[in-house]
């Protein structure tokens, strides 16, 4: 019990910690501005532009008039399903930038030290920072998030608040996934410009993987289907919840934490 | 509170720790002196349980380092030596974060940090961002983070690197005043340091402990024989023949410096005797002015040149008594020449030699 209160008193001493040096940090405030602005920018275009949604319901009312009839659209399943796509496009930028310094500054300003020699395991802090990116994450999807629950207010018919919901879930649980792993490239290294390169060359192969997902036929594709993350996400994005897919993403959380207490476990055994 | 017994520390095919072994008493200043790169580093790492000992245990506060980790690093404070300090963060801030993932309970923390706060005078900066400290500050934070949970140990990597002498004295203090409830290892290539701080030091060269002890202790079994140098009105000769006469007395050399013509400087070395008193009555008895008589106290500084020198030591003597030799033998003819002028060296001293002379009468 009282060994379960400490390991939940030093999560919060180091959730608290990155969080505040999130919050402290100007970078972390410009990659939030560009957010909002490329997701806005979006949220525009996808609903407003000429060859937005609005644009494309007004001219199948025109067609129904000229007596034409076009196949449905369900508008609110077709703005989700793009614009969640966006979002995740976005933030597979964005991501490698949030989670580079996470370790890598710790090494480059010698607090890893200090960490390494307090009454802390190296997953106690692993998931604390973990936690407290994503928190910094979440902040950063909710008002976004606001954005489209009044747009979807409007909708008619209405649409279930849980396709909202579970879309959302699903981008916070790839972003789990993708910072967890960025994490694990963090603790690589002292360079946070190297960190966030190669952890966006893992974003890049993340991707490969799902286009030769769909690409391959037969069981090979078949099963790189169930590997590939963004294949799981754009599930959730169309309203499927689906607990394998979050065992997958949870699994892929998991490594990362596991890769990053084991790389600062081995960092030790090197001489400096 | 300390024991260190028989740590190896190999990285790779280097060999950073042999067979080091030592033990700190509680309340003691322990400090750990050595040339850059001999393994001080290295030990203390293994000490705070940073890093793994290839093979050896070390013992904190009756706890393995290695089997017993957690229960050590709740006992120790440890300053490495980069302050591991957040730059974003205040003072306040960091101090109350340090004792929180030292396990500090939630009740003794502001009253733990405050405490830290008035031990390192931190009490104006308190609220100010890390960023903006200067590097004496950002020390002394250094500090304050490693005694912010009151442990028994506290190792300190170096703490005094960098900073300007003010700065350096009140970081000293600022030890020495810890010392007494807190046991303290301190590193450090500086040696008025060890001096000035520590009860004992631990001498490591190359990853080996080439002595330990009590710093007078230390200091008089190493520099070993006892020398004297001497300032004494007379003919080089017989002061040699009266010094050599003294029991207890080994050698005695002509010393190069000469104030005056008359008098002259020797250098005398003795046993584990210490013959001043008798030097100083034959000369006088023997009717010689003797204007000093000065023992040679090896400084700590001596003791650690000699203790660390990359040639082994039977190789480091000749050189020393051949550059004492070769001015001792430059030195002996100057009296002769001075006496017979004939050299076309001292062409110039030889012209003004007879005017002097010629006047004189």
């Amino acid at each position: 019990m009282t060994a379960l209160r400490t390991i939940l008193r030093n999560l919060l001493a180091i959730y608290r910690r990155e969080l505040q040096s999130y919050l402290a940090s100007p970078l972390a405030y410009v990659i939030a501005g560009i957010f909002w602005l490329l997701g806005g920018f979006f949220l525009v275009v996808i609903l407003f532009s000429p060859e937005g949604l609005l644009a494309q319901t007004v001219q199948r009312d025109q067609a129904l008039q000229l007596g034409v009839t076009l196949p449905p659209l369900d508008v609110a399943y077709e703005f989700l399903n793009y614009y969640f796509g966006i979002l995740g496009s976005l933030s597979m930028f964005i991501l490698p930038i949030l989670s580079m310094g996470l370790y890598a500054e710790e090494r480059k300003q010698g607090t890893l030290e200090l960490l390494a020699t307090s009454p802390l395991t190296n997953w106690v802090v692993a998931l604390g920072k973990l936690l407290a990116v994503v928190t910094f994450y979440v902040g950063m999807v909710l008002p976004l998030m606001l954005c489209v629950a009044i747009a979807l207010g409007t909708a008619e018919p209405a649409v279930s608040p849980n396709l909202l919901l579970v879309g959302n879930l699903g981008l916070i649980l790839l972003a789990t996934s993708v910072l967890s792993l960025g994490m694990f490239v963090s603790s690589l290294t002292s360079s946070t410009v190297v960190s966030a390169i190669l952890t966006f060359a893992l974003v890049i192969f993340l991707w490969i993987v799902d286009a030769l997902a769909r690409a391959i036929p037969g069981w090979i594709g078949g099963a790189l289907e169930h590997l590939s993350i963004l294949q799981h996400f754009t599930d959730f994005t169309q309203g499927v919840f689906d607990t394998s897919s979050m065992v997958l993403f949870l699994s892929y959380s998991l490594l990362g934490l596991f890769l990053t207490a084991q790389s600062i476990e081995t960092l030790r055994f090197q001489r400096n | 509170m300390i024991e260190v017994d028989h740590l190896h520390k190999v990285y790779g095919s280097t060999v950073a720790l042999k067979d080091v072994s030592f033990a700190v008493e509680p309340g003691e200043i322990l400090g750990f002196l050595g040339p850059n790169g001999a393994g001080k580093t290295t030990t203390m790492r293994i000490l705070t349980g940073y890093l793994p000992a290839t093979s050896g245990t070390a013992k904190v506060a009756d706890y393995d380092v290695h089997t017993n980790s957690m229960a050590v690093r709740q006992r120790i404070g440890y300053l490495p030596e980069r302050p591991p300090l957040y730059p974003d963060m205040t003072v306040e801030g960091f101090l109350h974060f340090v004792a929180r993932i030292k396990g500090v309970a939630a009740g003794d923390r502001s009253q733990q940090v405050n405490y830290a706060i008035q031990r390192c005078a931190l009490k104006e900066k308190q609220s100010a961002l890390i960023r903006q400290l200067s590097k004496g500050f950002r020390q002394r934070v250094g500090i304050a983070q490693a005694i912010v949970h009151d442990p028994p140990v506290i190792v300190l990597d170096e703490p005094t690197s960098g900073l300007d002498p003010r700065q350096n004295s009140e970081v000293r203090s600022l030890v020495r005043s810890l010392a007494g409830d807190h046991t303290i290892i301190l590193s450090t290539h500086i040696l008025p340091e060890v001096d000035a701080t520590c009860n004992r030091v631990a001498i490591i060269n190359r990853g080996q402990l080439v002595a330990a002890g009590k710093l007078d202790a230390l200091m008089g079994q190493l520099t070993g024989a006892v020398s004297y140098d001497l300032e004494v009105e007379g003919a080089p000769a017989d002061v040699q023949n009266i010094l050599v006469a003294v029991p207890g007395v080994d050698t005695v050399e002509l010393a190069s410096s000469t104030v005056l013509d008359t008098r002259h400087r020797f250098r005398v070395k003795a046993g584990e005797r210490d013959p001043g008193a008798a030097i100083a009555a034959a000369i006088v008895h023997a009717g010689l002015g003797l204007h000093e008589l000065r023992r040679h106290q090896a400084s700590l500084e001596d003791v650690f040149l000699n203790l660390t020198t990359e040639e082994p030591s039977a190789a480091a003597e000749p050189v020393e008594s051949a550059a004492v030799a070769v001015p001792t033998l430059s030195e002996t003819p100057s009296p002769d020449e001075t006496a017979t002028v004939d050299d076309s060296e001292a062409a110039s001293t030889a012209d003004e030699t007879p005017d002097q002379s010629a006047e004189a009468p």
